[in-house]
């Protein structure tokens, strides 16, 4: 077990200690609300997460150059309701071409974002908070207080994302959540092994020396925000399928719960550090409580929220504890290592030298 | 069952009330008057149906003036409400039309507009402490609602089981009216007796939020028998949770929800019965009575009657539920089921 | 030490063309005019030195030369055809790199990723095991030896340069800018850094070599270019110059040596005792008094932790053991503001991290710690007179500035550590703290450096000199502790101290007894 620790990557460290803090939550949960470890909790969250994970996916891949993406949520209602109506009004059109379309929606707005930030300069919080508003500005426009309903979607839309590919005793892994974490690993995979990749790390990690280092910061940072947005619109496509009812709400509060399953995850909000499979357990995590808290009796209707934020933050520490202790206990393993190594070494020399 | 249970007794009821009143008023067409039409927010269907009833009856009376249909973005509805009723009184408009949505923090705001001069008629969701508003055109008596909601769920259960509420948001003020009154007809009949309300939850209307919650639900009461949603959102999420996850032979879903939303489960057993009122009537009445005060044809005393066009004579009245305020009741609404909700979807 | 010529190649490159030439260069900003006619060739095999006082135009001409800045007149030439160097991109293309002083890496990506991080030529898919084994290759290549697996953060100083080198080197380098690359390395780290200088340069690589250890400059360069004030004032070969005539050119005078030793002005009266201070696995058993008037120099390689006591002594990071006694009464020190209400100040070594506020204007810096006494009667700053404070120390300090309301982060190195020094000498401590007080600045700044240090002491302040620069430990210092690891090697008057004993002391090779 230690020598498996001390091959460990500190990212991969990192994801051991949050599914600890997971493991941890679940029996806390377990040890206060009746009836709870089953094979639904697994399906309800994993469910439920789907759409949570792209787009803390889509957030990862902001904070990664050291920016931040609050324009999300208003991204995915528009995308959810644009692509709702483009199939309501055309119930011929096929998978395949629905998600480009939701894909490329998602992704120009990331592209506005992206102008914004990369070559205008402004900073992206300032920018996202006003393409927030806007994107929802132009969804109630757009929208013309109509909303998309179930009735009018075609069937295979609706019962995509519960579609059960693989049962295993109670536990459905359900189309849904399967394609999320596909997505998840794709772009996982991505991050870690396309070179192109490494430029956002860099550019988060030290933007002056990426400038330095001949990497073209400004493009990078468009394509982040372009490839986020997209990701969103993807989410946007998954919201549609799952609720199939769109108001002019859709996505509300997505912006700031992606951020918060981002930095759970272990993403460092200051950039250069984070993986997007540290954002699917985030996640994971913050929907894990936020579902698990309306079991709770003891906590009432308005507390929830703030026992959510408390819950939160206590998971953030837990795992940042438990992280700096794993790292900790490494070093100090490694250390021991190498001076044993060097006084092998050097008993080897004074051999050599009576010899 | 019948295919149109039409609750008149309360309206008949509130009929005899008109004829002690004093003469019923005619309303004068042709006076040239601004008003504001203001939603909770904007984007939700059933508030652009209230804005066709206004533009019926704006048309119909010949205003020479401005009808406007304004509302905050969804994220900002409260800031957004008091915002608008502000600039409304500044701009001298004649009457305000409000969905509350911002409790009694609207208020000051409202009754600066009163001084101003501006009417304020309260729709759909009013300002509960009843202050800085004129008069509140009800769309069924909160009482009625109660009592539809815990028939439908008594003839669901079939008089014996549990039920839990998925409300909207925690202050919405019709919302929580309801749900109190419902509580009170479950307690205060013993025809209700088997059935157990066993919580209420909220889904902040919004799709997600009310989905994991009805699921929620499920988790926490796996004896539950029907979940009692009044909210449009609310029903509509509740009754795709419970298809999804293939519980609609346990549980089913009832409460306030739009036909043309609702065909579906409806139809496939999800859910059985859920009511409505019609929101375009409601839209017209209150541009009736906004109408009439705005033009000083109304006074706004209890008791004063007139008549809104093609839907008959209306009275101003005591309203039950906030003592010393007054309302207009509209009624009368209409329960759904399988065999009426198809004509009404188109 | 200057005179015979040595290094043979020379004689050959310099028949060949040069790689890159600026021919009549200038630039300015604004109204200011940071270089004019600035002409430099740069052959194959050379290691072609640059010196100058600071704000002498170094840093404009690697930014021309690297392409973060446009010349506004002149022409650059590589291979002797014309090119516009539009970017740090476009300078990589050519096969032009620098590194400085305070080495360019990201420090979450690891050695390897570094390295590679700006190679373009390579597909798609990051192949790790080979990008591991080249990473390898090139860090032997330069005789460095260190997991190129480990996060860079953990890096030290000279490690960090390692790898900015080995990048440069990955890309093909033909023009290696190296920019004060020795200033924060050891002695043992500086020596081996100037060979892998030598080593590219007999690859055929032309190195640019920025100093202000002259020393230095005389040990590696094979020619040598001068420069003031933004104007090109001499290139010779490194035979044909005297270090007298060197530091003449630079500061445009004859200047006396620098390091003439001043007469000691310590009192018997303590100003700081420190006893038994310990931070556990950084230093430990830390002691010594600094008294009233005296300069105390700490010696040490880098990694003696001597800045790290510095720290806990200002409160940054307390110790975990120990006393701190300030004029004779035991004071805990938990926070900065604890040190400066007892007194003391600390001048940083690392100035953009913990020392100036780069984006504000030199007034508002020089103010910063002391606002308590810039207020007006209603308790708002008053501008006036903290231009007023500002300005007397821009006359005071030499500060080399058109405006107090410039910004920091306009100003060269030198004048930038001048700003600092007001900052804190503005708060009138007893007891001020300086870590590495000229580190990569100029001759000139660096003996008005000493001056205020010593005028300082002889006001009846108590300094405490951090320094890893021997020649300005032996002048300045009234007596010299020596660390070593964390560890307090021991405490030498200045009658005794020489640069042999204290290195002996530093790398361990004697104990005091020993080496008194």
């Amino acid at each position: 077990m230690l020598g498996l620790v001390d091959r460990m990557s500190p990212q991969t460290l990192r994801i051991l200690a949050l599914v600890i803090v997971l493991g941890a939550v679940i029996l806390f949960f377990a040890a206060v609300v009746p009836n709870y470890l089953n094979g639904r909790l697994f399906n309800r969250v994993s469910s439920s997460v789907a759409i949570m994970a792209l787009i803390a996916t889509a957030q990862t891949l902001v904070i990664i150059t050291r920016n931040i993406d609050l324009s999300v949520g208003s991204t995915v209602g528009f995308v959810a309701f644009a692509t709702g109506s483009l199939v309501t009004n055309n119930p011929e059109i096929g998978p395949v071409i629905l998600v480009a379309y939701a894909m490329a929606l998602g992704a120009m707005f990331g592209a506005i974002n992206g102008v914004l930030v990369a070559f205008a300069k402004v900073p992206s919080i300032i920018v996202t908070l006003g393409t927030m508003a806007l994107f929802r500005s132009a969804l109630v426009e757009f929208s013309d207080s109509k909303s998309i309903s179930t009735a009018n979607l075609p069937e295979w839309l609706i019962s995509f994302p519960n579609t059960v590919l693989l049962q295993w005793g109670q536990l459905q892994f359900r189309a849904g959540f399967v394609a999320a974490v596909l997505v998840v690993i794709v772009v996982h995979i991505a991050l870690s092994r396309l070179r192109a990749a490494r430029k956002l790390y860099a550019i988060g990690s030290n933007p002056e020396a990426a400038e330095m280092a001949g990497i073209d910061t400004r493009k990078t940072v468009f394509v982040a925000f372009v490839l986020a947005g997209a990701l969103a619109g993807l989410a946007g496509f998954m919201f549609l399928a799952r609720f199939g009812t769109i108001t002019v709400v859709a996505g509300l509060g997505f912006e700031l719960k992606s951020v918060a399953a981002a930095v759970v995850g272990g993403v460092n909000i200051f950039g250069g550090s984070g993986t997007v499979i540290g954002a699917l357990i985030g996640a994971i995590l913050v929907d894990l409580i936020d579902t698990s808290l309306v079991r709770w009796q003891l906590v009432s209707e308005f507390w929830r929220e703030a026992v959510l934020g408390i819950l939160i933050l206590l998971a953030v520490a837990a795992d940042a504890l438990l992280n700096r202790r794993l790292v900790a206990a490494r070093q100090a393993r490694e250390h021991r290592r190498a001076e044993e190594r060097i006084a092998a070494e050097l008993a080897g020399r004074a051999k050599g030298q009576s010899a | 069952m019948t295919s149109r249970k039409t609750l008149g007794l309360t309206a008949a009821f509130m009929m005899g009330g008109a004829s002690i009143a004093s003469a019923q008023t005619t309303l004068e067409a042709g006076q040239e008057v601004d008003m504001v039409l203001l939603p909770k927010f904007l984007g939700i269907l059933v508030f652009d149906q209230a804005n066709e009833g206004a533009q019926e009856a704006h048309a119909e009376l010949g205003n020479p003036g401005e009808l406007l249909f304004v509302g905050p973005t969804p994220e900002n509805s409260v800031a957004g409400q008091i915002e608008i009723m502000t600039t409304s009184a500044t701009q001298g408009q004649g009457a305000v039309m409000l969905s509350n949505n911002a409790g009694d923090q609207i208020a000051p705001a409202a009754m600066a507009a009163q001084e101003a001069g501006t009417r304020v008629v309260t729709w759909d969701s009013p300002i509960p402490g009843g202050e800085g508003e004129d008069v509140f055109v009800a769309q069924v008596d909160f009482g009625s609602i109660g009592v539809v909601m815990a028939d439908m769920a008594h003839s669901i259960l079939g008089g014996e089981g549990q039920m839990a509420v998925l409300s909207a948001t925690p202050d919405a003020a019709n919302q929580n009216a309801w749900i109190a009154s419902m509580q009170e007809a479950l307690e205060g009949d013993a025809k209700y007796a088997g059935i157990e309300l066993v919580d209420i939850v909220y889904g902040d209307d919004q799709a997600e939020v009310s989905y994991n919650r009805a699921l929620s639900l499920v988790d926490q009461y796996p004896d539950l028998g029907v979940i009692m949603s009044p909210t449009t959102v609310g029903i509509q999420a509740a009754s795709k949770a419970m298809q999804d996850e293939g519980l609609c032979d346990q549980i089913k879903v009832s409460g306030l929800g739009l036909p043309s939303e609702m065909v579906s489960y409806t139809m496939n057993g999800c859910a059985p019965e859920f009511a409505l009122w019609d929101f375009r009537d409601l839209g017209y009445l209150t541009y009736y009575t906004a109408y009439g005060m705005a033009t000083g044809q109304l006074t706004g005393e209890l008791g004063e009657s007139f008549t809104a066009g093609r839907m008959g004579d209306y009275t101003i009245e005591e309203d039950p539920g906030r003592p010393g305020s007054k309302r207009i009741l509209m009624g009368p609404f209409t329960v759904y089921t399988a065999e009426n909700v198809e004509a009404a979807a188109q | 030490m200057a005179g015979q010529p040595r290094h043979g190649a020379i004689e050959v490159s310099r028949l060949a063309e040069p790689i890159l030439e600026l021919r009549g260069v200038s630039k300015s900003f604004g109204m200011t005019l940071a270089l004019t006619d600035m002409s430099l060739a740069l052959l194959p095999g050379e290691v072609h030195g640059l010196v100058g006082e600071n704000g002498a135009g170094k840093s404009t001409m690697i930014k021309i030369m690297t392409g973060v800045h446009q010349p506004t007149g002149g022409r650059i030439e590589v291979d002797g055809a014309a090119q516009v160097i539009s970017g740090p991109q476009a300078a990589r293309a050519l096969g032009i790199a620098a590194i400085y002083q305070e080495p360019m890496v990201f420090p979450d990506l690891d050695v390897a990723e570094n390295i590679f991080i700006s190679s373009a030529s390579q597909g798609l898919w990051l192949r790790r095991g080979e990008q591991r084994r080249r990473a390898q290759d090139l860090i032997a290549r330069i005789g460095m030896a260190f997991d190129v697996d480990q996060i860079s953060s953990g890096l030290t100083l000279a490690e960090q340069q390692a790898v900015e080198i080995a990048r440069a080197l990955s890309e093909d380098v033909r023009v290696l800018i190296m920019d004060e690359p020795t200033a924060s390395l050891s002695a043992h780290e500086a020596a081996q850094l100037r060979r892998i200088a030598r080593t590219l340069a007999g690859e055929g690589v032309a190195v640019v070599y920025i100093s202000h250890r002259l020393e230095e400059v005389f040990e590696i360069a094979d020619r040598v270019t001068v420069i003031r004030d933004g104007a090109h004032v001499s290139t010779r070969p490194i035979g044909e110059v005297t270090s007298e005539g060197m530091i003449a050119e630079m500061v445009g005078r004859e200047v006396g040596n620098y390091f003439t030793k001043a007469a000691s002005t310590a009192t018997a009266e303590p100003a700081l005792e420190v006893a038994g201070l310990t931070r556990e696995g950084t230093f430990e058993d830390i002691g010594f008094t600094l008294h009233k008037g005296e300069v105390l120099c700490m010696a040490g390689l880098v990694g003696a932790r001597r800045t790290d006591v510095a720290l806990s002594i200002f409160g940054v990071a307390p110790a975990s053991g120990g006393t701190i006694r300030v004029n004779g009464r035991e004071t805990a020190i938990a926070d900065p503001s604890a040190a400066m209400a007892a007194g003391i100040a600390y001048v940083s070594e690392d100035r953009r991290k913990l020392g100036l506020a780069m984006p504000m204007p030199i007034r508002a810096n020089v103010t910063v710690a002391t606002l308590g006494a810039f207020l007006s009667r209603w308790g708002l700053l008053d501008a006036a007179r903290e231009r007023d404070a500002a300005e007397a120390f821009r006359e005071r300090l030499n500060i080399r500035t058109p405006d107090v309301e410039l910004q920091v982060g306009m100003l060269s190195g030198g004048n930038q550590q001048k700003v600092m020094l007001a900052k804190w000498l503005n708060m009138e401590p007893d007891i001020l703290i300086f870590d590495e007080p000229t580190r990569g600045i100029d001759v000139g700044a660096k003996a008005e450096v000493h001056d205020l240090i010593r005028a300082f002491a002889a006001g009846g302040g108590a300094a405490l000199v951090i320094s890893s620069d021997l020649p300005e430990v032996l002048a300045l210092g009234d007596r010299i502790l020596v660390m070593r690891e964390g560890q307090q090697m021991g405490v030498l008057g200045a009658e005794e101290a020489t640069q042999e004993r204290i290195m002996a002391l530093a790398t361990g090779q004697a104990t005091l007894k020993e080496a008194s």
